[in-house]
């Protein structure tokens, strides 16, 4: 291989760089065609992808139970519990804190310690 | 992935995060994929079929294969465009060898007569028809290295794995392919017009 075949070459090759083939008409079309026929769906946004994000209709049945649970408990309490919503309702109270009887709370406790 | 990881990733191989977001349904990565590897894939199946028509077929084939993967892409493990340009070299060898066994051996072997068409040719086109038949004289093997290497310009270790051989095997493969050509076009210097203008 002498030094002019090997540049005339390599001047070739830098034409056939330079030069890329013009792409067959429709050709780009036709792959992109082939790209959105073939792509995955996009996933769900906004309030479907919050739906989905807590674990859709199933997550959703249990919240709206325990809420409806929760209420009625509030609403008609079993006989143990304390019925708050009563007290919230009539403003009546079950125990109040007398301020005289708690001890004068003080800082650190040094008056208990030291005397 | 690391945060280094991901940063490789973006600069190493940009195609792969287009590819993971076209997964995602994202079309705007769809179309810049689409726009970005279309001309290289069939610039190389033209230069190595030397058939429009068929490195037309290679191309939309090699595409609709990357396409079908992307949900199952390992980003990292490959580089996209490696992937592709593998997947196009064994589209143009299955050609190739389909092509062999139609066509009688001699008919390929024998380059065309370069010296007629070339004299006839002085301009910048007709010396790339001129590479271009005297390319489609090379094995099929050192024609795509010639063409990965010299005209696309990628580096010898991505020929390696696009071919699935050594890297030594490239370099021989490039070698030979490039002492052919030198020898097949050298003698149409003057039909070439390179010793008209040095260009």
């Amino acid at each position: 291989m002498t030094k002019p075949d090997t540049e005339m070459l390599e001047t070739l090759f830098q034409d056939a760089r330079r030069t890329p083939p013009d792409l067959p008409e429709g050709l780009m079309d036709r792959i992109m065609a082939d790209a959105l026929a073939q792509q995955p769906a996009a996933g769900p946004r906004g309030w479907r992808a919050i739906w989905l994000a807590i674990g859709g209709a199933p997550a959703v049945g249990g919240l709206v139970t325990a809420t409806a649970v929760g209420f009625w408990i509030g609403v008609a309490p079993p006989s143990n519990l304390p019925d708050i919503a009563a007290q919230i309702i009539t403003g009546t109270t079950l125990a109040t804190l007398d301020e005289g009887s708690a001890p004068e709370l003080s800082a650190f406790g040094w008056d208990i310690e030291e005397g | 992935m690391s945060l280094d990881a991901s940063f490789d990733v973006v600069h190493d191989d940009p195609d792969a995060v287009l590819l993971a977001r076209y997964a995602q349904g994202d079309a705007a990565a769809a179309r810049l994929l689409t726009v970005n590897l279309t001309p290289r894939v069939f610039g190389h199946a033209l230069r190595v079929l030397g058939d429009a028509a068929e490195a037309e077929d290679v191309t939309q084939e090699a595409l609709m294969r990357l396409w079908k993967i992307a949900p199952d892409w390992r980003i990292g493990e490959a580089k996209v465009s490696t992937w592709l340009y593998r997947v196009v070299a064994n589209l143009c060898t299955d050609r190739l060898r389909k092509r062999r066994g139609n066509v009688p051996l001699a008919e390929i072997t024998e380059p065309a007569d370069m010296a007629e068409s070339a004299e006839a040719k002085l301009q910048r086109g007709a010396r790339l028809d001129a590479l271009q038949t005297a390319l489609e004289t090379l094995p099929d093997r050192q024609r795509q290295a010639v063409v990965l290497r010299h005209i696309e310009g990628l580096a010898n270790p991505e020929i390696a794995a696009i071919l699935d051989i050594g890297v030594e095997a490239v370099e021989s493969l490039t070698a030979r392919g490039k002492r052919a050509l030198a020898k097949l076009l050298g003698g149409q210097r003057d039909a070439l017009g390179y010793d008209d203008d040095k260009t």
